[in-house]
């Protein structure tokens, strides 16, 4: 009988111990409605919000954005929750697979497509003709039209980020080489990184990534496309794609004025540039804080177009769930946390991105800051922008691409092969 | 004598030079987390921070509450490993030692669970908690993680291991099979107990995918979750992940030692019988 | 079993096993069966599933990514398999030893195995560094150009091979411990007597009483090594140009990249039928050799 004393103990051990689990568990789920403190105003309605871009520099910025929110809008709470952007979208995913996402939560551009492809959305048309306090043209129009499908808005647009080009100065001034100007063409570009490159010091002249989002603004620069205009033809393989491609390959291969991974192997080329080895760098205006201690003078300039000019971009924007209990709620937050004087304030105070509005004076206090200089370029560079070609399947159209251009950057095929094999997969994507 | 001097010095040369392999991320780590902030990664590496300093660590503490997701790290390690083991070691024991139909079948069946890789198996075990009412609870994240096949699998090759003659003379005391176990077998097996504890504890704390999934508020999240949020989209202070990896392993290195006693006292009561 | 009714074996069974199964099959072997059913599917997790019967399976048998990921894994096992187990079995054995210090050195080579890959990767890059790297530096100094490594497609499979063997020599070595462990002492000292040398001791003591150890070990490590995952996603992304690209991140970038779950699900399930041949062939070969575990 000894044995079934022994057993009974550890099943009671087992029992007690999972349902303290359980238990400590059902106070913690009863807590929230107690703790509101306002007995006489009605139960406040919670909205969640899910975000990528708060974590790790910005958890601050978007706490004093909520308080400032749910001080004017007494009824509704926000609870936040902040996702590392490598794990966002797995975790994004499994929820709305069990229908428990947030009732607000950030999309990138590109995936907002898919999320609202997939009809996955909240249909914001009606709440913004209810609303008659909101007034859509204190957003940049481009901006906020790029979050529409099919004429209907799903997103409102939060934040954005361009590239521009980063330059040494001090290396220029050695070098005696004239800082770039919006006239500059890639064969100035490239006239410059020859004098600027130095092998034995590791200086080189210039650096531009070769991978998908690079290269979809450069063969802009060069009047070519990726697909047509209503996306059912792949333009992948237009000569004038082949002549980029192979531009950008001849810079590290033909004139070395780009360093191979095997130089560079580990560094990043933002830590090549701050280390004073990159002379030009074509990189994102997130890079400002980081560059801000270096030391050396460094400013930013337009990108050299060959035939054109052209500027990419990353925008985020905030969605509503489709599967969301309080669609009212979560628009209000929406539209504070996108369009607010507070929230903008706040945003451009913390360069955490740039908020994609009108508003002058909100500008006026982003372009007093310095380094760079001239920080007007950021804005200039609009002026060219062009948007990512985005289709449904857009990780897919990456991936291909990617992986294409990197074979041609090592030499595995020709710029025409890779570009024709990547047209082949494609075809197959937008089918 | 001389040859067994020699031989001792060539062992301990030996066993120097790999552990001055294994010890140098630690290194690193040590020397990025005391650098300054904004300090890139540059070639040739520096391994002497020019001003050694605590703000990376500062810095952890300010933008993840380490307090609450070592609680609860360690709450849900500490729970999990205990049932674990000995949920394991007892399963372990029926596979090793006693006999019945459809043994060898079953055995199979809890080795082909290790093959399906967790990507997959992970949203529908996330529906179903959400079925249980369960999404962003303890339970949650402690229940998926006790029940394991490698755990059972390496237990029973142990007991496997240990002669049959031992339990034959308790059997002829008329002692069971649940007797033994807790008065004998959890005694000869120590060293194997201390391996299945490291490597439960060490599962539980390093585990992401499934706290990454099942939890959605602060107040139940671990530490793996805390230092992935100190990855930024576009860049990342290195010196202040590090910082926050460092402190995150230190627990690890505690339990790893502590087990490890197990195993040198499993030396001396081997040669026992 | 003396004295031992069926009734009572039936309890003890329910004592050992049932919390065990019960548990296993609630949480390990539904969501097993579920990921079954989704590979017949086509589910991109935010819309409805759509039964398409064997459709995902042909697309995964004429898939040219899953049998490039396919052939870099079997690279992957080819390189890390043998050599991890060797100098496992190496280091456990020196740290069995009965010398002055060996916790601490037990400690020291623990270390790698509790590090996280994020910082693994940052070390590693830089030892495996073309032109400062030590790996090449060393190479240099009998006379051997070293390869660029982590970034020519050729060598970067084996730059992850040589840090996952690093990484995971502490573990199998903690193993090989404890089975260490379990030999009996009067084993040795009987061969002490008998004056027998060090390499028959271990051919005729330590290499057989390990046997169940080794079972173990080639088992687990050959299904965990089909599942190469986290090492390469941080070194290297699969890249340069996919030379190591493996099945698992295929099945990742399916599931949560592409949203195709239901396809993820159909390669999970080749690769479950490749694990389990592999892992079949293995046991019954073990069996034949005479070191198997019953």
């Amino acid at each position: 009988m000894k044995k079934w004393t022994s057993f009974a103990l550890i099943f009671i051990l087992v029992v007690s111990v999972l349902s303290g689990c359980t238990s400590t568990e059902a106070p913690a789920a009863t807590e929230e409605p107690a703790a509101t403190e306002e007995p006489t105003a009605a139960e406040p309605v919670t909205v969640k919000y899910m975000t990528f871009s708060a974590a790790p520099d910005h958890i601050a910025d978007l706490e004093a954005m909520i308080l400032a929110f749910e001080k004017e809008n007494p009824g509704i709470k926000v609870d936040y929750e902040t996702v590392g952007w490598d794990d966002y979208f797995t975790k994004l995913q499994t929820q709305v697979a069990s229908k428990t996402e947030s009732d607000t939560f950030e999309l990138n551009y590109e995936n907002f497509v898919t999320y609202a492809s997939k009809n996955a959305l909240y249909d914001m048309d009606a709440l913004m003709a209810k609303d008659t306090a909101f007034d859509p043209s204190v957003f940049n129009e481009t901006a906020l039209n790029a979050f529409q499908l099919n004429g209907k808005q799903y997103g409102l647009v939060e934040s954005f980020s361009n590239v521009v080009m980063f330059y040494n100065k001090d290396l220029f001034d050695a070098a005696g080489v004239a800082y770039p100007d919006p006239s500059w063409t890639w064969q100035d570009e490239l006239a410059a990184a020859q004098k600027l490159t130095d092998a034995d010091a590791g200086v080189w002249g210039t650096f531009a990534p070769i991978q998908f989002w690079e290269f979809y603004k450069t063969i802009e620069q060069n009047g070519g496309k990726i697909f047509n205009e209503d996306k059912t033809e792949v333009l992948i393989d237009s000569k004038e794609n082949v002549e980029t491609l192979t531009w950008m390959i001849d810079k590290i291969n033909k004139y070395n004025v780009t360093p191979n991974d095997a130089k560079m192997s580990g560094q990043s080329d933002g830590d090549m540039f701050k280390a004073g080895k990159i002379a030009m760098l074509r990189s994102g205006i997130w890079m400002f804080g980081l560059f801000a201690d270096a030391d050396f003078n460094w400013d930013i300039a337009l990108e050299p177009g060959n035939t054109q000019k052209a500027h990419h971009f990353f925008s985020n924007g905030v969605a509503i769930s489709k599967n969301t209990k309080n669609p009212e709620a979560a628009w209000e937050w929406v539209k504070f946390y996108t369009s607010s004087q507070e929230a903008a304030e706040i945003r451009v105070a913390s360069s955490w991105e740039l908020p994609a509005l009108t508003d002058e004076t909100l500008l006026a206090a982003y372009l007093e800051q310095s380094p760079p200089e001239s920080r007007e370029v950021v804005f200039e560079a609009l002026n060219t922008l062009v948007v990512p070609p985005v289709i449904e399947s857009w990780n897919e159209l990456t991936d291909i691409v990617g992986q294409e251009l990197e074979q041609a950057k090592l030499g595995q095929k020709t710029p025409e092969k890779a570009l024709q094999d990547a047209k082949t997969a494609l075809e197959q994507l937008i089918q | 004598m001389n040859k067994s001097r020699m031989k001792k010095i060539g062992m301990y040369l030996l066993l120097t030079i790999g552990a001055i392999a294994m010890i140098l991320p630690f290194l690193w780590m040590l020397s990025t987390s005391l650098k300054s902030s904004n300090v890139t990664f540059v070639l040739p590496p520096k391994w002497i921070p020019d001003n050694p300093n605590l703000e990376s660590y500062r810095q952890v503490f300010e933008t993840v509450p380490m307090g609450r997701f070592f609680f609860n790290s360690i709450f849900v390690a500490v729970i999990s490993t205990f049932f674990q083991v000995l949920i394991c070691s007892m399963a372990g024991y029926a596979f090793a030692r006693i006999q019945f139909k459809g043994r060898e079948v079953l055995f199979y069946v809890y080795l082909a669970t290790l093959m399906v890789p967790q990507q997959v198996t992970l949203t529908p075990l996330f529906i179903m908690m959400n079925m249980l009412g369960w999404a962003n609870t303890y339970q949650a994240l402690i229940l998926p993680g006790i029940f394991s096949a490698f755990g059972t699998f390496l237990m029973r090759q142990f007991f496997m291991g240990i002669p049959n003659s031992i339990e034959e003379a308790a059997f002829i005391d008329g002692a069971g099979y649940v007797t033994i176990f807790f008065r004998i077998i959890i005694h000869l097996a120590k060293p194997v107990f201390a391996t299945l504890f490291i490597f439960a504890f060490m599962a539980s704390w390093n585990n992401f995918l499934w706290p990454l999934i099942i939890t959605t508020d602060t107040t139940h999240m671990t530490l793996p979750l805390g230092l992935a949020s100190l990855k930024g989209r576009w860049t990342t202070d290195w010196n202040v992940l590090m910082a926050g990896t460092l402190v995150s392993i230190v627990p690890m290195m505690f339990v790893y030692i502590f087990t490890q006693k197990y195993i040198i006292k499993g030396l001396t009561h081997t040669g026992l019988k | 079993m003396v004295g031992f009714n069926k009734w009572n074996k039936v309890k003890t069974l329910a004592i050992f096993l049932l919390p065990s199964l019960i548990g296993m099959t609630v949480f390990v072997i539904l969501p097993i069966i579920s990921s079954l059913g989704l590979s017949f599917t086509k589910w991109d997790l935010i819309g409805d599933i759509q039964w398409v019967g064997m459709a995902n399976y042909s697309r995964v048998i004429k898939d040219p990514n899953i049998h490039g990921a396919l052939w870099h894994t079997l690279q992957f096992i080819a390189g890390y398999l043998p050599s991890v187990m060797i100098i496992s079995l190496g280091v456990a054995m020196l740290l069995n030893q009965k010398l002055k210090g060996v916790v601490f050195f037990r400690a020291l080579y623990f270390i790698p195995v509790i590090t996280s890959w994020v910082a693994v990767s940052m070390i590693w890059k830089w030892l495996l560094n073309p032109e400062y790297g030590i790996v090449n530096y060393l190479l240099s100094l009998i006379g051997i150009a070293g390869p660029g490594w982590l970034v020519d497609a050729d060598w970067a499979m084996i730059g992850v091979i040589l840090t996952s063997v690093w990484k995971d020599i502490g573990f199998i070595t903690v193993i090989y411990l404890a089975g260490l462990q379990e030999i009996p002492g009067h084993l040795y000292e009987a061969a002490a007597i008998d004056g027998v040398n060090g390499w028959q001791k271990f051919r005729h003591i330590t290499w057989p009483m390990l046997s169940s150890t080794t079972f173990f070990v080639v088992t687990i490590s050959l299904i965990n090594s089909f599942q190469v995952f986290d090492q390469v996603w941080v070194m290297t992304e699969g890249g340069p140009a996919g030379a190591t690209s493996v099945m698992v991140q295929q099945i990742y970038l399916n599931a949560f990249r592409y949203y195709k779950m239901g396809y993820a699900s159909a390669i999970s399930w080749v690769l479950f039928i490749i694990i389990f041949a592999f892992t079949f062939a293995q046991n019954r070969m073990q069996k034949k050799w005479g070191y198997s575990d019953e």
